[in-house]
């Protein structure tokens, strides 16, 4: 990129907290927030634990009028993307709209106005259908609530590729900003899949813990016994301008996005390939494109998938990345207290990542007990690290082995 | 008049405004500015709430509550 892409404004909408305070004030402890699935009975699912969003409603100053229209992932962005405004001390009225822009992520699309209006079909008929169906629940819906609430004409997209989603809407976001088309991106991810379609169709790729009766131990990436990751909801945006943008309207700059490398594995639907080869590769991309060297690296966030092979396959890949250099590079992944948020999942990733930068503190990834001969570096187990932290990357990688990696910079 | 009134309710409840913000010959989209979507769902929800079926091109955006009204008062004849 020519231009440094600074982040000005963090929302977020997590099992840890609905205002980025809260949740930086949750991680620190090192607590779970991983609990049995209470929106519904979800009692005969072999997963039914979730890290799940409470009270929306009170941090939401939506009309009614609006929010019975939309689904809860839209809902949840709607949120975020209030308070990154107002973190970024954006004044709406004098801004360009035109030159706005929303770039988001997700994996599986608004499930739960959808599940019940497909019930009512069968049962109802067509009429039984609510006419806001068609704008509820695809995945390009949140980008459209919210342009159209704060009136935003700029050029937006929406991004799915699974786990990646919001990995790649980030990098969009701030390629546009690069490109001088918007003065202003809002960018992350939103999802919402505790619903009792979405929980049972990712029940069936396999990858969910079942570790039912301890949910606040369930999610424990890395660890010997570990059986899936937990899966979650919530919403991650951030506000992208323009360094020289941001520094003359006097705003408070979190950190900068500073590359990204790409790479799929063509192997297989829904597994990783055996070979770490490719996520290696997008490894090194992102570093080329940064402009890194391996030793530059202070912390990485990892992907944590908690499968037997996906760790295994992302610790075969940071061995044979970085080599001796691991040693001065702090690993953790966070998520492991509030789940994965599949599609927004590097949003939050990202947010943690800003915050870790400017407290000087590397996260713990929690749950960790037993060691795996297989998986033998340190992820900075149960226990906050003070490190400073200057420069970061943030791994996701997508079912069928679609792999993002971003560099961050405080 | 108590048709009428039952009609304004009626659609403040399904739309979720306030009644008042409704006046009896202000066209919904100058009084509320109602949507598309929320016109399909006056004409299914009304058609419910008083038993009879109105088409989605029976009323629009530019009906007032009045006519509404004698759209469902001739309907349930």
């Amino acid at each position: 990129m020519k231009e440094r892409v600074a982040i000005t404004g963090i929302g977020v909408v997590s099992p840890a907290g609905l205002k980025k305070e809260t949740f930086w004030a949750n991680l620190k402890r090192g607590n779970s927030f991983i609990d049995e699935i209470t929106r519904f009975d979800a009692s005969l699912y072999p997963s039914r634990i979730a890290g799940q969003v409470h009270e929306l409603d009170h941090y939401s100053h939506l009309p009614s009028r609006l929010v019975k229209k939309i689904d809860v992932f839209s809902h949840m962005a709607l949120v975020a993307s209030e308070q990154a405004l107002q973190d970024a001390k954006i004044d709406l009225e004098k801004v360009d709209k035109k030159r706005v822009g929303v770039f988001m992520g997700n994996a599986i699309g608004g499930w739960l106005f959808a599940e019940t209006e497909l019930r009512d079909m069968y049962i109802e008929g067509r009429e039984g259908v609510s006419p806001y169906m068609a704008s509820a629940w695809f995945p390009a819906a949140p980008q459209g609530q919210v342009t159209i609430y704060y009136g935003f004409k700029g050029y937006s997209k929406t991004v799915v590729c699974d786990k990646a989603s919001s990995a790649l809407a980030l990098w969009y976001g701030a390629k546009i900003i690069d490109e001088g088309k918007n003065d202003y991106v809002l960018a992350g991810g939103m999802e919402a899949p505790i619903t009792p379609y979405a929980l049972l169709s990712s029940n069936t790729c396999g990858q969910l813990s079942k570790n039912n009766l301890m949910p606040k131990k369930a999610y424990k990436p890395y660890d010997l016994y570990r059986d899936g990751f937990v899966l979650a909801e919530g919403s991650g945006i951030v506000n992208l301008e323009k360094e020289e943008h941001a520094k003359k309207r006097g705003a408070n700059i979190y950190g900068y996005l500073k590359g990204v490398g790409f790479s799929s594995d063509g192997y297989h639907y829904s597994r990783y390939s055996p070979s770490s080869e490719s996520f290696e590769y997008a490894i090194e991309e992102c570093l080329k494109d940064a402009g890194w060297a391996k030793k530059d690296i202070d912390y990485i966030c990892l992907d944590a998938e908690a499968t037997v092979m996906g760790d295994y396959l992302e610790t075969q890949a940071l061995k044979n990345v970085f080599g001796k250099e691991l040693s001065h590079i702090s690993l953790s992944a966070p998520k492991s207290m509030y789940g994965n948020l599949l599609g927004a999942q590097t949003a939050l990733d990202l947010i943690v990542t800003l915050f870790s930068m400017n407290h000087n503190l590397v996260l713990p990834t929690i749950n960790y007990e037993m060691n795996d001969p297989y998986c033998d570096l340190d992820y900075t187990p149960n226990v906050a690290k003070e490190r400073k932290i200057n420069k970061a990357l943030l791994f996701s990688r997508g079912r069928g082995g679609i792999n993002v990696v971003l560099a961050v910079e405080k | 008049m108590a048709l009428k009134d039952d009609v304004v309710n009626a659609i403040a409840d399904i739309l979720d405004v306030n009644a008042s913000e409704l006046t009896e010959n202000e066209k919904l989209y100058d009084s509320i500015g109602v949507d598309s979507t929320e016109m399909v769902e006056l004409c299914v929800s009304l058609g419910k709430k008083f038993g009879i079926k109105i088409a989605t091109n029976e009323i629009t955006k530019s009906s007032t509550p009045l006519e509404i009204t004698a759209l469902v008062e001739k309907k349930k004849q």
